[in-house]
C-alpha cells in the first residue's frame, strides 16, 4: 500500500478546511507593548486555567458519582485508590480557585485599562457573564463531593437567593429541586456543573474571543495620548509567535505551581456530610462569595422596616447591574478626564471593599 | 369511705412521676388554706411546712396538707384551732417517724389514686421497702433507719427528675452520705463510713459527675432504692450485670461450659473493688505487678499462663494500635487522604474492646479469637500510614522532578522568546 506523503495530507486538509486562513490571521494579529502590556497576559491565562478545568474535569468524570449515597465515597476513591487521582482532583480545585482569582485580576484590568470603551463594549458584557458563570461553576461544584462544609455551605447559599423577593421562592426550589438540600440539589448542581454551565460558557467564550479577535488588543487612552503626542505609531509585537510563546511561559509558572500545590497541600475531602447533624461552626462560602456573605452577615435585621438580608441581595444585585453598565457609565473622555479618573476611584474602592470583606470573614473569631 | 389524706410525701417517690411539670403553673388553691395562712404566722418548724409548701409537687398537683394530715382547711382562720384540727375531720397530726412508710403508701400503694397522676406509676415501694435492710429494721421498731421523709425531704417535696430533688441522680449519692458518713449513727449497726468518698472517686462518679452522664450509676443503681440492700457475695456479678451484661454473660457462660460455681471463688469486687471503681487498665492483666490475675494464680498454674498470654496480647493491641492511630494521624496533617485506612482501624479498636470484655469469660481460646484479629487490624493500619508516607515521598520527588521540566522549558521558551526578538521580531 503506498502512503499518501505528507505534503499531500496538508494540502487535502487545506482543500476541505482553509485553515490557511487562520494561519494567515494569526500571522497579521499583532499585540500592542507599553508600560501595561503585562495584563494582557491574563486573558489568556484564564483561557489556560478554563481548559485545565475542562480536561481534570471530564477525567474526574470517569469515577465520580452524583448521588448522596456514593458521591463522597467516589470522590474518595479518586483521592486513594485512582492512580493520580488526588493530582488530578487537587489540580481541578486549586487551578478552579486561581481561575476564579484571575478573572478578577482580568476584570480589574480591563476596567483599569478602559478597555471597555466603545467598540469594545459587548466583549465587557460577554466577560462580566463569563465571570458570573466561574462563579457558579464554583457554587455548583463545591457540593458535589457532598462533604459537611459544601453541604452546609450550600444551605447558606441556596438560602441567600430564596431571600429573593417575588421569584425567591420559586429560585431555591429550581436550586435545591424541592424544599431542602438533597441527594437531589447534588444531582441538579452535577447536572449544572457539567452540562448547563459549560456549553453557556463555551458559546459565550467564543462570542469573546470572537470580540477580541475581530477588535484587537485595546491600547489604554493614555497610552493612546502619549503616542498621539510624541507623534509616533503605538508599539506593537506579532501576535505568532513572540505573544504566544510568552503565554506559554505563564501557563507553564502556572502548571508549576498548580503541581506544587497538588503535591504538598492536596484538597481535603473532609467528612461525608450529615443531613440530620448540626451545622457545623464557622461555616463559610469559597472565598470569592466572601464578601457577600459579610455585607449580608454584618447587616441589621431589619433597616427602616426593611428586612437587612433584603437590603443586602438588592444593594449587591444593584452593584453588579451598575458594573455590567460600566462602559455606559463612565463619563470621561478617554486619556484624560477628572471624572474618568474619578470613576476609576470607585474600582479602587470595590477592590478595597471586597478584599476588606473577604479577610474579615477569615480572621473573625470563628470565621 | 373517705379520700385517704396521706397523699403527700408518697407522689415524689414515683420516678418521673411529674416529670413533665409545667415551669410555673398557677398558684395551687390549697396554698389558700387556712392551714397555710395560720402556719405561716408560726416560727420554727411549725412555720416551715407553710413556707416550703409552695414548691412542694403534692401542692403543685391540687392537694392540701389536709390530705395526708386530715383536719379542715376551711376552719380555723380565725383563730379557732380546734375546728382546724378537728379529729372528726380525720385530723391525725404529725405522723410517728416510724409510721411515716405506711403513712405515705396510703396514696403511694393505692394503683388507682395514682393512675389519675400518672398511668405509669410504680405503687410497690412500700413493699420493697419491707424487703431493704431500712424497711426490716424499721419493722422491728427502729426509729434511726431511714423512712421516705429522710431521702425525699419532709415538705418541699420535689419529683425525682427535678435537679433540685435529693433524690435526682446526682444529689442520690450526698443523700445516702447524710447517714452513711455518720460515724456515730453507722457505728450502732457496726458499718463503714466512706462509702461515698470512695464512690466520689470512682469511674462511675466521672461519668455521672464530669459528663454529666444522668444514666452512670449511683448508691441505688446497685443497692436499690427503696428496697435498698447490701448486695450479698452470690448477687454481685448480677449487680454489675444489669448494665455490664456482655461480661456478667460470659462469667456465666463459663461457669456453666466448666460447670463450676465462679462465683464461689471470683467476684466483680476482687479485680475492680466496689465503691471506689477505678478506671481499668491494660495491667490489671498479666503477670506485672499490678496484676490483679496473680493475686489467686501462682507461677506455673495454667490460668497463670493464661493471664501472661492475655496481657501480653493487649499490650502488643494498645501498642500497635496507638502507634498506627498516630502515623495515620501524620499522613493526614502531611495532606494524605487516610479516610478509609482510619476506619479500617476502628475495627483493631474494636477487637480491643472486645478482648478486654472476653477476659471475664476466663477462655484464652475465644480471647485469642478477638485479640489476634484486632492485632491484625492495628497491624494493617501501620501499613496504611507507612505506604502513606511512602506515597508522600514519592509524591514529593515527583514534583521536584516535574519543577525541574517546568523550569527547563520555561528557560528555553525564554531562550527562543529572546532569539526571535533579538532577530528583528518587532
Amino acid at each position: 500500500m503506498n502512503w499518501p506523503k505528507p505534503g499531500r495530507i496538508r494540502d487535502w486538509i487545506e482543500e476541505r478546511l482553509e485553515l490557511s486562513a487562520l494561519e494567515e490571521m494569526g500571522r497579521h494579529k499583532r499585540v500592542p507593548v507599553h508600560r501595561h502590556s503585562i495584563w494582557y497576559y491574563m486573558g489568556g491565562m484564564t483561557l489556560f486555567l478554563f481548559g485545565l478545568q475542562v480536561a481534570t474535569g471530564i477525567l474526574l468524570l470517569l469515577y465520580y458519582r452524583p448521588s448522596a449515597g456514593e458521591a463522597f465515597e467516589s470522590v474518595q476513591f479518586i483521592m486513594t485508590q485512582v492512580p493520580f487521582g488526588w493530582l488530578i482532583r487537587s489540580i481541578h480545585s486549586w487551578s478552579a480557585n486561581l481561575l476564579v482569582f484571575v478573572l478578577f485580576v482580568h476584570m480589574f484590568s480591563v476596567f483599569f485599562m478602559k478597555a471597555y470603551r466603545r467598540p469594545r463594549e459587548i466583549t465587557w458584557f460577554s466577560g462580566v457573564a463569563l465571570l458570573a458563570l466561574t462563579m457558579a461553576f464554583g457554587f455548583s461544584g463545591y457540593l458535589l463531593p457532598w462533604n459537611t462544609l459544601a453541604f452546609f455551605a450550600t444551605q447558606v447559599g441556596t438560602e441567600v437567593a430564596g431571600a429573593v423577593p417575588v421569584v425567591g421562592h420559586f429560585m431555591l426550589k429550581l436550586l435545591r429541586g424541592g424544599e431542602h438540600v438533597t441527594g437531589g440539589t447534588l444531582t441538579r448542581f452535577y447536572g449544572f456543573h457539567v452540562a448547563v454551565l459549560p456549553a453557556t460558557a463555551t458559546l459565550l467564550l467564543g462570542l469573546h474571543l470572537l470580540l477580541v479577535q475581530k477588535h484587537g488588543m485595546s491600547v489604554p487612552p493614555a497610552i493612546e495620548s502619549e503616542a498621539k503626542r510624541e507623534g509616533r505609531e503605538a508599539r506593537t509585537m506579532p501576535f505568532l509567535p513572540n505573544f504566544l510563546l510568552r503565554d506559554l511561559i505563564g501557563w507553564c509558572v502556572a502548571i508549576g505551581i498548580l503541581a506544587a500545590l497538588a503535591a504538598i497541600l492536596p484538597w481535603e475531602l473532609g467528612t461525608k456530610a450529615d443531613p440530620f447533624a448540626p451545622a457545623p461552626a464557622g461555616i463559610r462560602p469559597e472565598w470569592y462569595f466572601c464578601w457577600m456573605f459579610q455585607t449580608l452577615k454584618l447587616l441589621p435585621g431589619h433597616v427602616l422596616g426593611i428586612e437587612g438580608e433584603l437590603i443586602g441581595i438588592f444593594g449587591i444585585g444593584l452593584a453588579g447591574l451598575v458594573w455590567l453598565l460600566v462602559p455606559f457609565l463612565d463619563p470621561g473622555t478617554p486619556g484624560t478626564g477628572g471624572r474618568s479618573r474619578l470613576f476609576s476611584a470607585f474600582g479602587v474602592l470595590a477592590i478595597l471593599y471586597m478584599a476588606i470583606m473577604t479577610v474579615w470573614v477569615y480572621v473573625a473569631p470563628g470565621g | 369511705m373517705r379520700r385517704p389524706a396521706i397523699l403527700p410525701a408518697l407522689l415524689l417517690l414515683v420516678p418521673g412521676a411529674f416529670a413533665a411539670e409545667p415551669t410555673k403553673p398557677a398558684k395551687p388553691p390549697a396554698l389558700e388554706s387556712s392551714c397555710v395562712t395560720c402556719h405561716k404566722d408560726l416560727d420554727g418548724e411549725l412555720q416551715q411546712p407553710a413556707v416550703m409548701a409552695a414548691e412542694d409537687i403534692h401542692f403543685l398537683k391540687g392537694l392540701g396538707c389536709n390530705d395526708c394530715h386530715g383536719g379542715n382547711p376551711q376552719a380555723g382562720a380565725d383563730g379557732d384551732l380546734d375546728a382546724a384540727h378537728d379529729p372528726k375531720k380525720g385530723w391525725s397530726g404529725r405522723p410517728h417517724r416510724k409510721d411515716i412508710p405506711v403513712f405515705c403508701a396510703k396514696c403511694h400503694a393505692d394503683a388507682a389514686f395514682m393512675k389519675r397522676f400518672d398511668p405509669k406509676a410504680r405503687v410497690d415501694q412500700l413493699q420493697e421497702y419491707r424487703t431493704s435492710v431500712h424497711g426490716k429494721k424499721n419493722a422491728a421498731g427502729d426509729e434511726r433507719v431511714a423512712v421516705c421523709v429522710d431521702c425525699h425531704g419532709v415538705h418541699g417535696i420535689r419529683a425525682v427528675k427535678d435537679p433540685r430533688a435529693k433524690v435526682y441522680p446526682a444529689n442520690v449519692a450526698d443523700t445516702c452520705a447524710r447517714c452513711h458518713n455518720d460515724a456515730a449513727l453507722m457505728g450502732h449497726y457496726f458499718i463503714e463510713i466512706g462509702q461515698v468518698d470512695a464512690y466520689k472517686k470512682s469511674v462511675h462518679a466521672r461519668a455521672l459527675y464530669d459528663k454529666g452522664d444522668m444514666s452512670a450509676p449511683t448508691c441505688n443503681d446497685c443497692h436499690g432504692s427503696h428496697g435498698a440492700v447490701p448486695p450479698g457475695v452470690e448477687s454481685i456479678a448480677g449487680v454489675c450485670g444489669t448494665c455490664h451484661t456482655r461480661e456478667a454473660t460470659l462469667f456465666r457462660d463459663t461457669e456453666a461450659k466448666k460447670g463450676i460455681d465462679l462465683s464461689a471463688c471470683i467476684q466483680c469486687v476482687m479485680c475492680h473493688s466496689n465503691h471506689a471503681v477505678l478506671p481499668p487498665t491494660d495491667d490489671m492483666l498479666g503477670v506485672g505487678d499490678k496484676s490483679t490475675c496473680t493475686a489467686c494464680h501462682a507461677a506455673g498454674e495454667p490460668g497463670y499462663q493464661a493471664a501472661k498470654e492475655m496481657g501480653e496480647d493487649v499490650v502488643r493491641l494498645t501498642g500497635t494500635l496507638r502507634e498506627a492511630t498516630e502515623l495515620l494521624d501524620r499522613a493526614e496533617q502531611a495532606g494524605m487522604a487516610v479516610g478509609p485506612d482510619r476506619f479500617a482501624l476502628k475495627k483493631a479498636g474494636d477487637q480491643l474492646v472486645e478482648s478486654k470484655v472476653l477476659a471475664h469469660g476466663f477462655d484464652l481460646g475465644r480471647f485469642k479469637e478477638a485479640s489476634t484479629e484486632g492485632i491484625k487490624a492495628a497491624e494493617a493500619g501501620l501499613t496504611a500510614g507507612h505506604r502513606a508516607f511512602a506515597e508522600l515521598r514519592f509524591r514529593r520527588k515527583g514534583l521536584a522532578l516535574s519543577l525541574i521540566v517546568i523550569a527547563a522549558v520555561i528557560a528555553g521558551l525564554a531562550f527562543k522568546v529572546r532569539q526571535i526578538e533579538r532577530g528583528g521580531g518587532r
